[in-house]
């Protein structure tokens, strides 16, 4: 009788256990499928970033749906959305040929949001040491590897620290696409490969030989953007109104990039974007506006 | 109260040990079937990249824009990171272990293995910050480098991860060398450095090498860290032995480049390859240590 008694009592404890266990759980799959119909996930481009996240902050504000953003490069953007894992793509370069190809089924729908340029930036010891300005060929023949030192260049005589970017990254496409006329080109001059703009920043930063390739917004104190001296001569100064006006050799659209035409939840949020608060936002990120 | 325990624990037990020995049973199952699954996956998705690439996947140009897949550079840094991590936390995680084993008080030994033990648990990315904030810089400055990011620095900060891991079970192995074994040696009266280099070590070498093996394994696979601090690019300097140049290794390019590519495409095909490469390193390293210091070679139990 003791015996019996004190088995049913644990097989009655476990029972009662189990189900409180898998109540819970149930609780949680409930609450997940719940939040999940309410948000939205979109990755990519870290020079779109800024803008995407302070854009999802308003979003979630005035609308209550949740942006999920995550960093990664264009390449990393374009691949989530041909795989479905993602709602928005973020890029700052122009899908290529090889990828619309490797995502037959899915129709890329580009959103353009603002404009942005691609700065060649250096130290801020060899702006200092006078070299503000360079041609593109000079650029070009750095990144081959044919000019090694800032001597060859009028500068101090250090060797150049050449910092090549990721070959999927949005930043290096439009940068060697219009340096060296090919956006996958190899780089056999370049000391260091890294990817997003805050690691290439940050290298630069910390050298005081560097030269490297940043959007427009990445400019500071340490990091010096170069102007471009044009074939005719003339120098352009990687500025605003010249990015707006064309000016600037190497600039580009920042997009957004999505399966088929937007709808729903994913429409309003690049309507928001496009509206004037939106716009106030990609100027505030440090970029030009589609009216500007 | 206690007439009750004693007269239900018999009737569960029985069950209960059926209960257990089936748990037992189905969560080693489980393991090994991971273990295999992974092994399988790797082989299945690096197929392709084996059967068309070949022999071209050994050369040194990397290229995927150019349907070039040569992981030399890689296999170099993974090698090399870990030659120079070992080179540098075996010698000192061995007097360390010595000290804490063999000179250190019972009491304090106790305080200093919980200190380590929690250096071990410090997620690797904290170290990668931290190289690439402050060590990188430094060894630049020091050496007078164009970059403080190189297969040098890589290598120290490793050396520094698997640290812990090497003192602490290194200390483990000494400890676990029974006293009489040390109270005969100075009995016949050897000096207390006699007893550790003719005694304790021998004893000890199997264990040690079980630590060796583990800091290697971890040394191997670490991917932040080195990731953050290594340069990133695929090159092997031209002098071999060069390394305080930029790099790259297995598990940095993966990091890098496994979310660019496309699934199932050539370029995954032959970064998973390099996965597969690197399984293969860890394992054969791993027979080999085993046969060299088998178990079966120990004096005591």
């Amino acid at each position: 009788m003791l015996i019996s008694g004190g088995r049913k009592n644990i097989i009655k404890r476990a029972k009662k256990q189990a189900l409180d266990w898998l109540t819970g759980l149930l609780l949680i799959l409930i609450i997940a499928g719940c939040t999940k119909n309410e948000s939205l996930n979109a990755a990519g481009s870290t020079t779109v970033l800024p803008i995407v996240v302070l854009a999802a902050e308003r979003f979630k504000a005035l609308h209550g749906v949740n942006v999920i953003v995550n960093a990664g490069g264009s390449g990393v953007g374009i691949n989530q959305l041909g795989e479905g894992k993602i709602a928005i793509g973020m890029i700052s370069r122009n899908i290529s040929d090889a990828e619309i190809k490797r995502y037959p089924n899915v129709n890329f729908v580009v959103h353009s949001i603002g404009k942005d340029a691609v700065v060649p930036v250096v130290s801020s010891e060899i702006y200092d040491a006078g070299i503000k300005s360079l041609s593109l060929r000079q650029i070009g023949k750095i990144y081959l590897g044919e000019i090694t030192s800032w001597k060859q260049l009028g500068g101090p005589d250090k060797d150049i620290l050449v910092i090549d970017k990721e070959k999927s990254r949005g930043t290096r496409h439009v940068f060697m696409e219009i340096v060296l006329g090919d956006k996958e080109v190899s780089a056999p001059g370049a000391d260091l490969v890294l990817g997003d703009n805050n690691e290439e920043q940050t290298a630069v930063m910390q050298s005081d030989s560097a030269i490297g390739m940043l959007s427009n917004a990445w400019l500071n104190s340490d990091v010096k953007g170069l102007s471009i001296i044009l074939q005719n001569g003339s120098t352009v100064e990687p500025k605003l109104e010249n990015i707006s006006n064309g000016r600037f050799p190497i600039t580009r659209d920042l997009l957004l990039v999505t399966s088929g035409e937007p709808a729903g939840n994913i429409k309003a949020f690049i309507d928001f974007i496009l509206s004037d608060e939106g716009q106030k936002i990609v100027r505030d990120s440090g970029y030009v506006s589609l009216e500007q | 109260m206690k007439g009750k325990k004693l007269s239900v624990i018999p009737v569960m037990s029985a069950w209960s040990n059926r209960i257990g020995r089936a748990y037992i049973l189905i969560s080693t199952l489980i393991s090994a079937i991971i273990i295999l699954l992974i092994a399988l996956v790797l082989f299945i998705y690096s197929w392709e990249a084996i059967s068309q690439q070949r022999a071209d996947l050994f050369t040194s140009i990397w290229n995927p824009a150019a349907g070039q897949f040569g992981i030399l550079a890689m296999l170099y840094g993974s090698l090399m990171v870990t030659v120079i991590a070992l080179a540098i936390a075996i010698p000192l995680g061995l007097a360390t272990a010595l000290f804490t084993s063999e000179m250190l008080g019972v009491r304090y030994r106790f305080h200093v293995k919980f200190l380590l033990e929690l250096l071990a648990g410090i997620p690797s990315v904290l170290y990668g910050l931290i190289g690439v904030a402050f060590f990188s810089v430094w060894l630049g400055d020091l050496f007078d480098l164009q970059s403080g990011r190189t297969i040098l620095t890589a290598g120290i900060l490793l050396a520094i991860m698997v640290l812990p891991t090497i003192i602490t079970l290194g200390d483990d192995a000494l400890h676990n060398v029974p006293r009489q074994y040390r109270e005969a040696a100075q009995g016949l009266g050897l000096y207390p450095h006699e007893v550790i280099i003719h005694i304790v070590l021998p004893l000890a070498k199997t264990d040690i090498a079980g630590a060796v093996l583990l800091a290697l394994g971890r040394a191997l696979g670490e991917t932040m860290a080195v990731m953050l601090v290594i340069g990133g690019i695929d090159k092997i300097p031209p002098s071999l032995v060069n390394i305080m140049v930029p790099g790259q290794t297995i598990t940095s390019k993966l990091g890098r480049e496994i979310e660019e590519t496309a699934f199932a495409s050539m370029h995954f095909s032959a970064l998973i390859f390099m996965g597969l490469a690197l399984l293969v390193m860890v394992l054969a390293l791993t027979a080999i240590a085993q046969h060299y210091f088998r178990p079966g070679l120990r004096l005591y139990e």
